[in-house]
């Protein structure tokens, strides 16, 4: 009983804060409503014994992701003014066809349930079982594939990050000591021999 | 060695010269452009020999598919080789023509811009027709068809800024158009009722197609092993230019002489009478078919001798004599007697070859003149063309001993015996067409060779015996010319080399006359006995005494009968036919459908309403794909919804 | 789904060399372009291209006849995989070879550059290879994300940055509806693999509903991945914006993988559910098909009428997948590598004309082509007859191939709109035909590439005709792999 107060209580939240992320006037405000959604998704794995899931993702999305997200946005200063315009002449169709796709939805969802049984309350786990162990075991022998392809996928996005990030912008002014000592004179003085001017 | 490998090296060689010499010819240079080609032909007459080698020591029937171009509903599209004695002789027959042809052009062509060019164009032409010769299906037959005639077309045309040129290849390609379209529905038709293409198969099921009827027209069932036939030998009197089609091979002596005596003499022509031969299992199902094919052939024999009568362009009459021949063989198919078919293509193969280089020679010699009013006394000047040509003559007209002599009373014989519907005509046709034969042709030795010389004085000066590559090539031709008929004519005829290759009905001319043969010295001996010989040698006395003893009799002729002469020199108005009354006729309909149907329907509603339609309708998709990203977001969440609740509505 | 060891062999993981080879010579030529600076531009090219002929080299060592299932069902290692990898290493080699002068030209040819290709190919491999809808997901991802990386490469050009965003973006879009409908195909059956999730199918364990619902998302995946109408919109653009090497890589190799996805999707996995994708394939083949060669007439950016080209291939390769059975899935596959080698060669014609300051990409600097490369000329003809599907070129068997297929499942009317559009698509292939042989020339370019280029553009070109002519082998190759 307790248990399904605090689910509806916390979903509530985590719909409501979701709704903020995409409604809010303000950058800062959407990143801060995403960090409020991700506390509360945190809160309902716990509900579902998965400790681990969720501190993982406290300390990985709120502690390491979304800071950086913050302070992109910050540093970017997104006019966000900017950007909704056009909402209000797209609004109407936007909003027919997102209740359209949700009427699709809860339509399969509730009244189909989806066509199949959905499960009771499920068993707690037993004393002493660590998920975190669980996690590791399955990971590294039955998903070993797809989590070394997920290191791919990141080896990637580093790769691909670093390549079009960094470079040498034209025209930064920049010293490098070891050119100006290296210098020769020969790339600096150009001389010239010029007939002499002729009266005129 | 195998067969297969041999097979196809003798196919490939040519084309590989002629790929070589065609893309390549800038590069190679002429010389490196005929070696190319001479020695990819020379080594398909070397397999060639070696095959019909093996062919005559015994050896089996090979018939083997080498690759699977496609497979469609079942129906199997091969290609892939059938080498029996049939096939063995007509590769080596024409193999040989065409080597003999590659020598001469190196003369003929010397100082031609576009020497590399003809050869490539010859040697594609060897290619083709060594294809369509050891196809063992009717699609590959159809292919090498074709290629022959494309590459006939180009090479009629090969100086392509003479009108005239440009007209005769034109000529060519659409009258074989015509042909090749009956062809091409006789062998659908086989595809549909015996679902097969290769030969052996077919043949197998030819009583699937027995019994059966189409209505080409309605009411009227025609049985369709006779639609097949004929629709078949449409295609071949096409190609074999016989009566009415016959109309461009006149016209294609606008192309360079090794031209003429390539395609005329060995093998764009003979294409159609081996065809029937090869399929002589259909055509022996169907009497209605042969006897269409023996009145045919036998017209041809006779009314396209007539024509060589009133020519006098050297080439053309050569010209009108192969027409005229090619109606003796297409006559002999058609009664039924089909070794006789192909044993005269081969000993023609030889002798018109060898007259249509020898004419070459002497265009040579007076500068590219081709008139024979205006030559005369030649002997002298050219000694072995005189000869080889004289040989050649005596051949076509079938003077006791020579080769010629052999395969044309064997025709002449044959029709006397067959049992085909028609036979009759044929045999009358084809005895006056040996006087008719005798007369053209010592016609042209005695105006070309003999008499008063009436050129100019400046080419008279220049006149001088051609190189060797021209002679020699005559001589070599010359030989098989006399020899041939009588050391083949016993087992090629009347033996069992055809044995399996040609069907041959037990009571049919061959056979009839088999049980009276006994060796090529008696069947001449025997000859004596019949008209056929007095017939030619009185040709020749009319020839000497109309153009040598009384040259201003022939004039005085046709003064006398000009209806009947004026009939002749226009070729009893086939071409004013075709040209006023088809060509004009199909002209016209042409225009109004240009009028009404392309510009009022296709450009202006179809076209130009199209091109409106998309551009009004790109103008919309443009607006769709703007740019912005949310825009694209959109359309793709549209999509989703769309498609999910179309599902939900379905299920 | 326990049946494997807790501790693998080399044994068990051989099938798989192929992926590995690739990761580690990614990662190799990675620390080479570090450790060797600008110098090593030339060797990481080299190495790049050696890579992938290795990994042709492992993959056709390890290939079996068989079906071979690994790594706890993630991995599958077929004779259809190893065709599609073949073929993809090829493609993305003449990507490279083709690509090298242009990327030199404008600086662009880093090491970084060729590791992102190889870890594309890498994708392609695992996306081909995937036994469950996991590693088919990490798959894409790993494909797709270098893809993006490519198509900014260029990072000054404003409009190739502004492509890669969409296509990012989009991209992520579609992932998510994949995702969604893979968790869905979970919710319902229980299991990420291929194979169950047809067990479960085949045994009607799996509710109607549900597996509706994830297949109608799964298919807006797949449908994005090729780029197929209402979900092609990012395909224009990104052709169009991203630098043309990026383009040919984009347009070629990652086709192959489209195919793969939808067979292990559809085919394998859902193939007891065609019923529920058949008509959504319908729907986005007429409709790829339709726009793809409609708007290509109105383009004037060769470029861009190439991409709504493709938008009409992807209708046509549908065509094969939606007739849900061995032929159709054989001429899909046909349909997949020849289309394959067309696109690369008609890109390939592009990069080899482009210039210094010359990006050959509009189509009145083709005019009068013949007149001063009359043999590219010929090449170009032979793809644009390839692509529109004239009978001596490959390009026609297979539209033939999908054509009979779709009839043979009683589409008439779709087989008879699918001539119809080819004969209008047939329009703007024969008009840039036009362009080259009967216009006179309007831009000038001077024959500057390598030898090894232009012959093997011209064997790329040659082949549409070879292929045309002896389709015997593809076909039997096709067949072979998919019984």
């Amino acid at each position: 009983m307790l248990v399904a107060i605090l689910f509806w209580a916390f979903s509530a939240v985590l719909v409501g804060a979701a709704l903020g992320v995409i409604l809010a006037r303000n950058a800062v405000h959407s990143v801060l409503f995403l960090v409020l959604c991700f506390f509360n998704a945190a809160v309902l794995w716990l509900l579902i014994e998965a400790e681990f899931l969720a501190i993982v993702l406290v300390l990985v999305y709120v502690g390491a992701v979304m800071v950086l997200f913050l302070f992109v946005v910050m540093m970017l200063d997104v006019d966000i003014e900017a950007l909704r315009e056009g909402f209000a002449r797209n609004a109407p169709l936007g909003a027919l066809i997102a209740l359209i796709v949700v009427v699709e939805l809860a339509y399969v969802l509730w009244v189909r349930r989806l066509g199949v049984e959905l499960p009771g309350e499920t068993a707690p786990l037993a004393q002493g079982a660590s998920n975190t162990a669980e996690i590791g075991a399955v990971l590294y022998t039955q998903y070993a594939y797809p989590f070394q392809l997920a290191a791919m996928v990141l080896l990637i996005a580093i790769v691909a990050a670093i390549s079009l990030t960094m470079r040498r912008r034209p025209g930064l002014k920049a010293q490098d000591v070891s050119r100006q000592v290296s210098v020769d004179p020969a790339e600096r003085v150009r001389l010239v021999s010029m007939p002499p001017e002729r009266e005129p | 060695m195998d067969f297969a490998a041999v097979c196809l090296m003798i196919v490939l060689a040519p084309l590989a010269a002629a790929l070589v010499a065609g893309l390549g010819g800038r590069y190679v240079g002429r010389a490196g452009a005929h070696t190319v080609c001479i020695a990819g032909v020379a080594i398909s007459f070397a397999g060639s020999a070696w095959i019909l080698a093996r062919m005559l020591g015994g050896a089996a029937v090979f018939n083997e598919n080498v690759y699977t171009w496609g497979v469609s509903d079942g129906l199997a599209m091969n290609i892939g080789f059938l080498v029996d004695r049939l096939s063995a002789l007509m590769m080596t027959v024409v193999s040989f023509v065409s080597l003999a042809v590659h020598v001469y052009t190196i003369g003929y062509m010397r100082d031609d811009p576009g020497y590399a060019r003809f050869f490539a164009y010859i040697s594609l032409f060897t290619f083709a027709m060594l294809m369509l010769v050891m196809s063992n299906n009717f699609l590959q037959l159809f292919f090498g068809w074709e290629g022959v005639g494309l590459v006939s077309y180009l090479l009629i045309g090969f100086w392509y800024k003479r009108p005239t040129a440009i007209f005769a290849n034109y000529k060519a390609f659409i009258v074989n158009r015509i042909g090749d379209f009956a062809f091409i529905v006789a062998i659908a038709i086989i595809a549909a009722y015996m679902s097969s293409l290769d030969y052996t198969e077919v043949f197998q099921r030819i009583p699937r197609a027995i019994g059966h009827d189409l209505f080409l027209t309605p009411g009227e069932p025609s049985k369709v092993i006779t639609v097949i036939c004929v629709g078949l030998f449409i295609g071949a009197m096409g190609k074999s230019a016989q009566v009415p089609l016959h109309v461009w091979l006149p016209d294609s002596m606008e192309g360079p002489t090794p031209i003429s005596a390539l395609i005329h003499a060995a093998t764009m022509v003979t294409a159609g009478i081996f065809m029937v031969a090869r399929l002589s299992p259909l055509f022996e199902m169907s009497p209605d078919a042969l006897h269409f094919i023996v009145v045919i052939g036998a017209t041809t024999a006779l009314f396209m001798g007539l024509l060589g009568l009133v020519n006098n362009d050297i080439k053309r009459v050569v010209a009108y004599s192969t027409l005229s021949q090619l109606g003796y063989m297409t006559a002999a198919l058609g009664a039924g007697a089909y070794g006789a078919g192909i044993f005269h293509l081969m000993t023609h193969a030889f002798f018109k070859a060898l007259l249509f280089l020898a004419a070459g020679s002497v265009i040579i010699a007076m500068h590219h003149e081709q008139d024979m009013r205006r030559m005369g006394g030649l002997r002298k000047y050219l000694p072995v063309t005189y000869w080889t040509c004289l040989v050649g003559a005596l051949a076509l007209i079938g003077f006791p001993g020579l080769s010629g002599f052999f395969s044309k009373d064997i025709i002449i014989e044959a029709l006397h015996h067959s049992r085909t519907e028609g036979a009759g005509y044929a045999y009358w046709c084809a005895l006056i067409g040996v006087f008719v034969t005798a007369l053209y042709s010592f016609r042209l030795v005695f105006m070309t060779f003999h008499g008063r010389e009436r050129m100019d004085e400046h080419t008279r000066e220049h006149l001088h015996e051609s190189p060797w590559v021209v002679t020699a090539p005559l001589i070599a031709l010359a030989i098989p010319s006399i020899a041939i008929g009588w050391l083949t004519v016993g087992p090629v005829v009347f033996g069992d080399f055809f044995a399996g290759a040609l069907a041959q009905a037990p009571d049919g001319p061959i056979v009839v006359l088999g049980e009276e043969f006994h060796g090529p010295a008696a069947f001449m001996l025997h000859a004596f006995g019949s008209p056929a010989v007095y017939l030619a040698l009185a040709g020749v006395v009319a020839a000497w005494y109309l153009y040598l003893k009384r040259p201003e009799l022939p004039d005085r002729i046709a003064a006398r009968f000009s209806r009947t002469y004026r009939l002749l020199v226009n070729k009893y108005y086939f071409d004013w036919f075709n040209e006023n009354v088809v060509a004009a006729g199909v002209r016209n309909f042409g225009t109004s459908l240009w009028k009404r149907g392309d510009e009022t329907v296709i450009d202006g509603w179809l076209v130009n309403g199209s091109a409106r339609a998309v551009a009004a309708l790109s103008a919309a998709v443009r607006h769709v794909q703007s740019g912005y990203l949310y825009h694209y977001a959109f359309a793709m969440i549209i999509g989703l919804s769309l498609l999910l609740g179309w599902l939900l509505l379905r299920s | 789904m326990d049946v494997m060891p807790m501790i693998l062999t080399m044994a068990d993981v051989m099938p798989a060399a192929a992926e590995i080879f690739v990761a580690a010579a990614a990662c190799v030529l990675l620390l080479v372009d570090a450790l060797g600076g600008g110098r090593a531009r030339g060797l990481a090219f080299v190495l790049a291209i050696a890579a992938l002929a290795g990994a042709a080299w492992v993959s056709s060592t390890v290939g079996t006849d068989g079906r071979t299932v690994i790594l706890w069902g993630h991995f599958v290692a077929d004779p259809m995989g190893t065709v599609l990898k073949l073929f993809s290493y090829g493609a993305a080699a003449l990507t490279l070879l083709y690509s090298r002068e242009y990327l030199e030209r404008r600086d662009l040819l880093k090491g970084e550059y060729l590791v992102l290709a190889l870890c594309a190919v890498l994708g392609i491999q695992v996306i081909v290879s995937a036994g469950s809808f996991l590693s088919l997901y990490l798959g894409i991802e790993i494909m797709s994300l270098s893809l993006y990386a490519m198509v900014a490469f260029d990072r000054d050009d404003g409009v190739a940055a502004e492509s890669a965003m969409k296509y990012f973006v989009l991209g992520a879009i579609a992932s998510g509806a994949l995702l969604y409908g893979i968790s869905i195909l979970y919710g319902v059956t229980g299991t990420f693999l291929i194979d169950g999730v047809a067990f479960a199918v085949a045994q009607g364990r799996a509710p109607d509903i549900g597996l509706l619902l994830g297949i109608a998302f799964i298919v807006v995946g797949v449908a994005f991945k090729f780029g197929a109408v209402p979900f092609h919109m990012w395909l224009p653009d990104v052709y169009h914006g991203a630098p043309t090497p990026v383009t040919l890589f984009v347009g070629s190799a990652p086709k192959i993988a489209s195919f793969a996805l939808a067979m292990r999707v559809l085919a394998e996995g859902l193939g007891g559910a065609l019923d529920a994708w058949q008509d959504m394939l319908v729907v986005l083949a007429a409709l790829s098909m339709a726009v793809g060669n409609l708007v290509a007439i109105a383009q004037t950016n060769i470029k861009r009428m190439l991409a709504y080209s493709t938008i009409s291939h992807v209708g046509f390769i549908l065509l094969g997948i939606l007739a849900g059975n061995a032929a159709g899935y054989r001429a899909a596959l046909f349909y997949t590598l020849t289309y394959v080698i067309m696109t690369t060669a008609a890109f390939g014609v592009v990069l080899w004309y482009s210039r210094k300051g010359f990006e050959a990409d509009a189509l009145d600097d083709y005019k009068g082509l013949n007149r001063r490369h009359p043999w590219f000329a010929f090449v170009m003809l032979l793809v644009m007859f390839g692509l529109a599907g004239v009978p001596p070129t490959v390009g026609f068997w297979a539209k033939l191939q999908v054509i009979a297929a779709v009839l043979d499942v009683r589409l008439t009317w779709l087989a008879a709109f699918a001539v119809l559009m080819s004969v209008i698509g047939a329009y703007y292939y024969l008009r840039v035909v036009k362009l080259m042989y009967f216009d006179e020339p309007v831009t000038a370019g001077q024959d500057e590439s390598r030898f090894a280029v232009r012959l093997v553009l011209s064997l790329n070109g040659l082949a549409i005709l070879a292929l045309g002519l002896f389709p015997g082998y593809l076909l039997r190759l096709c067949e072979q792999v998919l019984r």
